[in-house]
């Protein structure tokens, strides 16, 4: 069966007139013009593992650290971009890992839950939402749980922020999304859902249910 | 160190997504944005963020939904940094009037005009589904809907298709 007579049968349309929209859709392509694209050095797109502590005579600290200063600078604003803001940083995270964002009703295991957000950390518990994916990140350099709810409209992702201080509240406005940073004790919680996503009470369920340990 | 191994296979894997999915990278933001113009800005911006998270991608299989996505996220961003208001259709500039350029075929444009029409929420599955040869299922999971509401806009969009090609011919869209 063809894509068109399948769409005929869902949608009781004839294939004819299906294959006329399959027509239409097929745009003309322009030639492709490649943006200029920024070295990246793959050795360095790794996850950094935590390094082992030694004390070092203090001369050769210093030196060092002079050099790790210069090497780590160049090679880590060549990897990662930089960004104006934290809004900014958490929404380009998002690109990174768009298959978290699927409609599922499976729950991540409590085990998978307790791995990424470890009760060091903060403790959390299912009465967040129905919480469907789990995952560590970094945000501004530091480990985030990313987790996703399903909220009434879709997914809504969230991330723990427990080392990342904001002043105040700072809401996120796009076209297809909407979302909030919030100050929660010495961290923060982003929480960003489709535009007509009401986020409350998410926002609600997901602060009751979250508490630092740090 | 850039010239490595690493940093060449990263280069061809790159490319060869890109040869395979430039052209419904670049028609998924056409028909987003409806400005020729825009979606050619909109896929360079995603062909550079693209870059810049490939390693983000683990599976060549999700390839093409991942750099779907990515267009989805940087049209809302490109529209959301110009604040641009909804399209007149009585009134296109040149750069949304290439879209639609003639086309060889009558039947063709005088569709493509009428899918240009649809609003955003019925435009954007229907191009999912017919053009990108998803399912349902996997729409709803890239727009983040229900897929019960997918259905209800593909339904809907192509009556509002039927009636706007029966209003221009004034016969049957069939």
């Amino acid at each position: 069966m063809t894509t068109s007579e399948k769409n005929s049968e869902i949608h009781g349309t004839t294939p004819e007139f299906e294959q006329r929209i399959a027509r239409a859709l097929e745009l003309p392509v322009p030639e492709l013009r490649m943006p200029e694209l920024p070295e990246i050095d793959s050795d360095k797109v790794v996850a950094i593992e935590p390094r082992r502590r030694r004390v070092p005579p203090v001369w050769l600290a210093m030196a060092a650290s002079v050099a790790l200063v210069a090497i780590v600078g160049v090679r880590l604003f060549g990897v990662a971009p930089e960004y104006d803001s934290l809004a900014e940083e958490i929404i380009a995270h998002l690109d990174h890992e768009p298959y978290a964002l699927r409609v599922t009703d499976e729950p991540v295991s409590d085990t998978r839950l307790s791995r990424i957000v470890p009760a060091n950390l903060a403790t959390l518990d299912h009465s967040a939402g129905l919480i469907t994916y789990a995952q560590n990140c970094k945000i501004k350099g530091k480990v985030s749980p990313h987790l996703v709810i399903q909220g009434k409209n879709g997914p809504v992702t969230v991330i723990l922020m427990p080392e990342v201080r904001v002043q105040s509240a700072e809401t996120i406005e796009g076209q297809s999304i909407n979302g909030v940073i919030l100050p929660v004790g010495d961290g923060s919680i982003a929480i960003i859902g489709e535009k007509d996503e009401d986020l409350e009470p998410i926002q609600r369920s997901v602060i009751d249910s979250v508490a630092w340990s740090t | 160190m850039t010239d490595s191994r690493a940093g060449f296979a990263r280069r061809r894997r790159f490319d060869e997504l890109v040869g395979m999915y430039h052209q419904d990278m670049y028609r998924y933001a056409a028909w987003l944005s409806r400005d020729h113009a825009i979606a050619e800005d909109v896929v360079q911006e995603a062909l550079l963020r693209a870059w810049k998270s490939l390693d983000a991608l683990r599976e060549e299989a999700a390839a093409k939904q991942w750099l779907l996505t990515i267009v989805r996220r940087e049209n809302a961003r490109w529209f959301e940094r110009k604040r641009l208001e909804t399209v007149d259709v009585d009134n296109l500039t040149p750069s949304q009037e290439a879209l639609l350029a003639e086309s060889p075929d009558e039947d063709v444009g005088d569709v493509r005009a009428a899918i240009y029409r649809l609003d955003d929420d019925y435009r954007e599955p229907l191009v999912l589904q017919v053009l990108m040869g998803y399912s349902t299922n996997e729409i709803a999971e890239m727009m983040g809907l229900k897929q019960g509401a997918v259905l209800t806009r593909l339904h809907r969009a192509r009556h509002k298709l039927k009636d706007q090609l029966e209003k221009d011919a004034g016969t049957p869209g069939t």
